[in-house]
């Protein structure tokens, strides 16, 4: 690239002179490209987790393979963690309570079906504008301090949510028994979430991965416009530098305050998925302050350096958590709860290795090739003259 | 006309008077430097105006309004910028983006929710950015990681930034600090450009006693929290106290 002068605007112009690999790249930060890939490997994804780890499977004669509405499982988790990661990867806020904004959006969402509609998407909504609002005064009190304590107060919040649903707020969440009151109906109308897509059943299985993946696919959009703006900009200084924020004019407390409220509405929109998902949802799995330590799990095991890397974290943890589970191992035997181990251990080996998470070490791998062709090919060309 | 002007300015530290009420008054236009032995108080008077400290008492008035105490950022918006003793720019982003996050504030204002609009589609905050870059000479490596300028071009990137806020009084904590004897001229040529140029009122805590001889049109000492001294760099060069008290009887 050439290397001096302003930016170009968006990294749109390409240089007649640039190599093909030169331009390959300025195609990959251009928006349509990270679109059209985001559909691709969602088109695929599904057949990949079930039938591709299938086949693999059969192989090797271990049972690794993904079984139906784990693809859809790992993309909720997915959509939760990039919104988390504009958090924590971007603005540097480590926030040990989002499962507050999980779980309130999940019940939201469930009892809001059970009274109001059983339209999925509105169920979404209902769920998402409920963390948003929840997230303004908690974000508000939390955002004043920094590092841990910022932490501990977050991680304060979420388990006075988790006490409340468990105890005092049983009329409204069945308490300990978990809620399972939901009314999930048609999509539109006239689409049941469980029903096979027809035609596509073989790659897309039922309409509830399709439903998700839309999701998935306005998440990635929607995070990757706001790296995009200025907000992007602000968020990765906030990281950088705090201080000099506030010194070049800008109020530091209102766009903190901002990347609280935009990750929780990701949570919110997850969470309401989750509970459309599993159709049930208990303080458990809802509001326990470890669920926020999974959120902060996959996001670092993925890369907290870019955007889509935490998906790819929330993919390694929900494939250990539910299917190496239910692995069964000559000599060790079954893995059953000692899933938490494995995951440990995949912690610690990408941790130590791989500092960057898996996207991270995915990306520098493709460079490296991507580096090595484009040196054979000129080598090539410099051989032709 | 006095653009910033304090009055008893106090600043306490458990029972430590780091500032002590101190009155300065800058001209708009004119070039100030604060000198004073290392612990006088310089960078805590700054700090106390810009609002990073909250001073014990007194009162900071800029253009005739109280900002005392006043956020950061706010005092940024009305119109006093500063760079800091290490170059506080954002390492990891590119020379451009450092300069262009400071235009955002000055063009679009302390807080905005444009959070779903392309950042490089406002031509406002580009033009600003493009005009601040080439006049501290660094656009050309506007694609440059910050972190990897040489020392001195980081410091001017910290100017940029500062005068990316479009101030009309800048404080900066001494800008030729740890630079080589180039670095200092060019620093020196571009503060009087600025001066100059963009009619810039500039209040400077220095230690390079050429520097200040160069630019400064008054000199203040501060001793002990005290503002011992205040004139013309002549008068205050034969000040029989400032001698005394700030280098110990030794010829300037």
């Amino acid at each position: 690239m050439s290397g001096n002068g302003p930016r170009p605007n968006g990294g749109e112009i390409l240089d007649p002179d640039a190599s093909t690999i030169q331009r390959a790249r300025a195609l990959a930060q251009h928006n349509w490209s990270v679109i059209l890939g985001a559909v691709i490997a969602l088109l695929l994804f599904r057949w990949l987790m079930i039938d591709g780890l299938g086949m693999v499977a059969d192989m090797v004669d271990v049972r690794i393979g993904g079984y139906e509405g784990l693809p859809s499982l790992i993309l909720i988790y997915g959509i939760i963690v990039i919104g988390f990661n504009l958090l924590l990867g971007y603005v540097g806020l480590l926030s040990f309570g989002h499962a507050a904004f999980f779980g309130t959006a999940a019940y939201v969402a469930g009892i809001f079906s059970a009274e109001v509609s059983g339209s999925p998407l509105l169920m979404v909504v209902a769920g998402t504008v409920a963390a948003i609002v929840l997230a303004w005064p908690i974000g508000f009190l939390s955002i004043r301090r920094t590092g841990v304590y910022f932490a501990v107060l977050t991680l304060t919040f979420g388990q006075m949510l988790y006490f409340y649903a468990l105890g005092p707020g049983a009329w409204l969440t069945n308490g300990d028994n978990g809620y399972s009151d939901i009314q999930t109906g048609d999509l539109l109308g006239s689409i049941r979430l469980d029903a096979p897509v027809p035609g596509l059943e073989f790659l897309l299985g039922h309409w509830q991965y399709v439903f998700v993946s839309i999701f998935m696919l306005l998440a990635i959009i929607v995070a990757n416009r706001i790296v995009q703006s200025p907000y992007g900009l602000i968020f990765t200084a906030l990281g950088e530098n705090e201080h000099r924020v506030s010194f070049v004019g800008l109020n530091v407390f209102r766009y903190k305050l901002m990347a609280f409220i935009i990750s929780a509405a990701f949570a919110g929109v997850g969470g309401s998925l989750f509970l459309i998902h599993e159709s049930y949802i208990h303080p458990t799995t809802g509001l326990y302050w470890i669920t926020s330590g999974d959120f902060v799990i996959m996001s670092v095991l993925g890369g907290t350096g870019s955007l889509v890397g935490p998906v790819f974290g929330a993919l390694v943890f929900e494939y250990i958590s539910n299917v190496i589970s239910g692995v069964s191992l000559p000599v060790i035997g079954a893995i059953g709860s000692l899933w938490r181990l494995a995951l440990g251990a995949a912690f610690v080996v990408i941790v130590w290795f791989l500092p960057q998470g898996i996207y991270g070490a995915l990306k520098s791998l493709i460079g490296r090739v991507g580096r090595l062709i484009e040196r054979q090919l000129n080598q090539t060309a410099g051989g032709d003259d | 006309m006095a653009l910033l002007e304090t009055q008893e300015l106090t600043k306490q530290f458990a029972g430590l008077t780091a500032v002590d009420r101190v009155s300065l008054s800058v001209d708009s236009g004119e070039t100030r430097a604060i000198i004073g032995p290392n612990g006088a108080g310089k960078s805590t008077l700054i700090n106390c105006i810009t609002g990073l400290l909250e001073p014990s008492g007194g009162t900071v008035l800029f253009q005739d309004q109280d900002i005392t105490a006043h956020d950061s950022h706010d005092i940024v918006q009305r119109g006093i910028s500063r760079s800091f003793q290490t170059a506080s720019i954002f390492p990891g982003m590119t020379v451009w983006e450092n300069v262009q996050i400071a235009a955002f504030g000055t063009k679009h204002g302390s807080f905005r929710f444009n959070f779903l609009r392309n950042r490089d589609s406002f031509s406002d905050v580009d033009a600003l950015t493009e005009d601040i870059l080439a006049s501290v000479e660094l656009l050309e490596d506007g694609n440059e990681t910050a972190a990897n300028l040489p020392y001195g071009d980081k410091r001017r990137l910290e100017i940029a930034i500062g005068l990316a806020s479009e101030p009309d009084l800048m404080f900066m904590d001494e800008p030729t600090a740890g630079m080589s004897p180039e670095e200092t001229q060019h620093t020196v040529d571009l503060l009087e450009e600025l001066k100059e140029e963009r009619g810039l009122t500039i209040v400077l805590v220095e230690h390079d006693m050429e520097v200040i001889f160069r630019v400064a049109d008054r000199i203040s000492v501060l001793h002990r929290g005290e503002i011992i001294a205040s004139g013309p760099p002549e008068e205050v060069k034969g000040d029989e106290e400032v001698q005394e008290a700030y280098l110990g009887g030794v010829e300037l």
